[in-house]
């Protein structure tokens, strides 16, 4: 084993004891993007004065991310008999409750008890392992995220880090790249593209010097995966790029990461000074002849500037317009140097191979894709998170673990969003027959993407959705391409114009028409951007011809085909009334009516008296006004 | 160009970018890091640092939604335009902020006190329908939620 790293693990298991086998009782709190929004900080502060002020014998640190967004903050108690309880919902509000009955104490918090992580079982609190959302996981690039400290590189190292990088470097640049090449890993962004293969491309540049990319951009609405990685085990990343560093001769790289995600760039900022410090970055990394320096870049909110030649150009000073190829990022890439790109989750995955050796990599997943994928999951579903699953998992059985027990309302799942605004929409019938795999999306004429799944039920409008989206593709073209620019731009009046109830019926043939212009565009971005418009027009028929046929909206849900009524008493309409931003609710000769010249259909009014106010279709006949 | 005082501040900001050095958005950060937006003459400045036309700099930040080129408002409201939020009613929310602070997406109150943003989702789809109020998640909102809360940060304001 390499000398250098050998070092820093000695140093770092010392560390890391104090949270493996701990001397007195510790208790950690995520502190990251989901559970900060719950006070996760203010609760941290609690437990530390709590601990000052009452001199209790117990020690406080901070954990990454779980995964288990809807159970934030989720706290944790670990005691020297090696018991470990998570403990849910621990807000600024109920932490005392906490303190008193599990720190105090050597007890269990009942009431915010939500499972047991390690050690022996409590009487009516859930093990983790029999977690159904916990259980389905195959926790890999997962394995330290809500486990280890991401701002401590000694639990990383400790916990096994940087020895795939030692195995790295012990190998020819040769061999790494066929190690990549043979573990089918291909891009994680959606690209799909083999890295092993883009690494040979870099690989065989002879002009110096040569660039790595991350892409952190994840622009992807409704994605979170790379965040969840650089928020709680950040320097799953840097090894990885340090791996493809000595694959391919490069000696500098930049981490294109998002604006929106400051705490990613706070974590990644501070994993690159620790692996400096370390010597795990910079000049002979862990006394190799392997040089590289990373720099974390922050985007400006610009989702083309994560189609890797639009963020090239962003790199370059320039306004990050996607570029015309040839030539490719690996001939001319940052300042027209040899440049590799690739997203935050298939370096990371890189890592995990070297790190655990190709027999485990391999042993899940399907003969096409080894291993793992990381998705986060939302919209009409009770858990919201993060969950890793090997390649070809139904999709079905993780719908059926995000949203376990029916809803109070229950309504039924309509369709399945994967992948963003470029890679389509299925209805629920088919997307829950497929296996979480590239190819089978394929087959269905829609692309797996990044990560990022919406489920969508039927309180939801596929025209309503159509809006969004094509809002999204036109608001974010960079308007270099015409078809791009323009096409997207006509998808959304067709949409817009559908939903207000204008909507033709030779709409679809204009939908054929825009779809096959926008294959004429420079970038994915204008050729993919007719996807979901293609998929809805094929799948949801039905549904947008009751808008364009009969003016309705069934969902009702576009705005121009229903009317706010008052339909019934209720004593809380004069608070409806005073809710309305608009003073459209009006009372004369003791009956209430809404004046439709004035109503914006802003929803507020049913939000407070759901009983005597409805929404109608528009062609509905007129509400007389309802005495109370 | 005239060295005026807040020229000069501008400079010594982004004394260390170089040109050729993929700096044109890390000195615009920098600047709007410091004054909340790019103000005019910042752009003038960064231009010569960088040996681009100002013309070059002035089309890179308005590619950038992040970016902006007046003065922010006191207190931010970000509207989440993401698609787990949209299915939650997250159109509503915009329609209720909008009316109720008589103002649209990037713009702000006459008295500068209160803007609105149109934001991307940054995964706490959990809060949807939500919005950032100051850089703080609330969330989820119905829309009369949303409404006590605009004219609240109206009274406040
Ligand atoms: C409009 C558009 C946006 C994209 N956004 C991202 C992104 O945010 N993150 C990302 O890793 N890849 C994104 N991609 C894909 C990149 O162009 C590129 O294929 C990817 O970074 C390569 O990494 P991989 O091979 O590791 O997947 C985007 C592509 C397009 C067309
Ligand atoms: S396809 Fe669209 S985003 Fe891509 S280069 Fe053309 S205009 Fe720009
Ligand atoms: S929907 Fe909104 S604007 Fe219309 S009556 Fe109700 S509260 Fe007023
Ligand atoms: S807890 Fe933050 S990613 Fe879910
Ligand atoms: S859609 Fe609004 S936070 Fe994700």
């Amino acid at each position: 084993m390499n000398a250098a790293y050998t070092e820093l693990r000695v140093q770092a298991d010392t560390v890391w004891q104090a949270v493996a086998k701990p001397q007195r009782p510790l208790v950690r709190v995520p502190i990251a993007t989901c559970s900060l929004p719950r006070g996760a900080s203010e609760t941290l502060d609690a437990l530390k004065s709590a601990v000052a002020d009452r001199g209790l014998d117990v020690d406080v640190g901070i954990i990454g991310e779980t995964g288990l967004c809807w159970l934030e903050p989720l706290v944790e108690v670990r005691r020297p008999d090696g018991s470990a309880i998570l403990y849910q919902k621990v807000t600024p509000e109920n932490v005392e409750q906490l303190i008193e009955e599990a720190l105090a104490q050597d007890g269990v918090c009942a009431d915010l008890a939500f499972a047991v992580a390690a050690g022996d079982d409590v009487d009516g609190i859930l093990r983790l392992s029999d977690l159904d959302f916990w259980a389905m996981q195959e926790r890999r690039l997962l394995a330290r995220c809500g486990v280890i400290d991401p701002d401590n590189i000694d639990h990383y190292i400790a916990t096994g880090g940087y020895s795939g990088l030692a195995s790295a470097l012990a190998m020819s640049q040769e061999e790494l790249i066929k190690t990549v090449q043979e573990s089918t890993l291909r891009g994680r962004s959606g690209s799909n593209f083999p890295t092993g293969t883009k690494w040979e491309f870099l690989r065989g540049k002879e002009r110096e010097p040569k660039y790595l990319i991350c892409n952190a951009d994840e622009g992807d609405p409704g994605a979170w995966v790379n965040r969840i990685l650089m928020e709680s085990d950040p320097h799953a990343v840097i090894e990885g790029m340090v791996i493809a560093a000595h694959a391919t001769g490069a000696t500098y790289g930049y981490i294109y990461l998002r604006d929106e995600y400051p705490l990613a760039i706070d974590r990644m900022e501070k994993a690159i000074e620790q692996a400096r410090e370390r010597g795990l970055l910079g000049e002979n990394v862990l006394g190799s002849d392997v040089t590289l320096d990373l720099t974390v870049w922050r985007g400006a909110g610009s989702y083309v500037c994560g189609e890797e030649s639009g963020l090239l150009a962003s790199l370059d000073d320039e306004r990050g317009m996607p570029r015309i190829r040839p030539p490719f990022p690996a001939d001319s890439g940052v300042f027209a140097q040899p440049t590799n790109v690739n997203n935050v989750e298939s370096y990371a995955d890189v890592t995990l191979m070297l790190e655990k050796g190709m027999e485990f990599y391999q042993s899940v997943g399907t003969e096409a894709n080894s291993g793992t994928k990381l998705f986060s999951v939302s919209g009409h579903i009770q858990r919201v998170g993060v969950v890793e699953l090997p390649f070809g998992f139904p999709l079905r059985e993780l719908y059926h673990a995000a949203d376990p027990a029916p809803w109070q309302e229950r309504r039924t799942l309509k369709a399945v969003q994967a992948g963003a605004a470029l890679a389509g929409i299925l209805p629920a019938h088919i997307a829950l027959k497929l296996p979480l795999e590239p190819e089978a999306f394929r087959e269905q004429e829609v692309i797996m993407g990044g990560g990022g799944i919406v489920f969508i039920d039927d309180s939801a409008c596929i025209v309503d959705l159509n809006v969004m989206f094509s809002w999204f593709l036109e608001d974010e073209s960079c308007g270099r391409c015409t078809t791009c620019h323009g096409g997207t731009q006509r998808m959304s009046e067709i949409f817009l114009r559908i939903a207000r109830g204008e909507g033709r019926q030779d709409d679809y043939g204009k939908m054929a028409i825009l779809g096959q212009t926008l294959q004429w565009s420079n970038c994915v971005h204008g050729s993919a951007s007719p996807t979901i418009m293609l998929r809805s027009a094929e799948h949801f028929r039905e549904e947008i011809d009751e808008h364009i046929n009969n003016r309705r909206c069934p969902a009702q849900v576009c705005r121009g085909l229903v009317r706010y009524e008052i339909t019934g008493e209720s004593e809380a309409l004069p608070d409806a009334a005073a809710i309305c931003p608009t003073e459209a609710i009006v009372q004369a000769d003791d009956a209430w009516s809404i004046d439709q010249a004035r109503c914006i259909k802003c929803n507020a009014c049913r939000d407070i008296a759901p009983d005597a106010v409805q929404v109608v279709d528009i062609s509905a006949e007129p509400v007389p006004a309802t005495a109370t | 160009m005239l060295d005026t005082e807040a020229t000069l501040e501008i400079q010594q900001l982004v004394a260390e970018f170089k040109p050729g050095n993929a700096d044109l958005l890390r000195a615009l950060h920098k600047v709007h890091h410091r004054y909340g937006y790019i103000p005019k003459e910042s752009m003038a400045v960064v231009a010569r640092q960088l040996r681009l036309s100002e013309a070059h700099v002035y089309g890179t930040v308005t590619f950038y939604s992040e970016l902006r080129l007046t003065p922010p408002p006191r207190t931010r409201i970000d509207w989440c335009s993401g698609p787990a939020c949209r299915i939650k009613g997250g159109e509503y929310v915009r329609t209720a902020l909008e009316s109720v602070l008589e103002i649209g997406m990037e713009q702000n109150t006459p008295d500068d006190k209160l803007g609105l943003h149109l934001a991307q989702c940054n995964g706490t789809c959990d809060f949807a329908p939500q919005i950032w109020v100051g850089g703080k998640v609330v969330g989820p909102l119905s829309a009369a939620d949303t409404i006590k809360l605009a004219r609240e940060l109206k009274e406040q304001a």
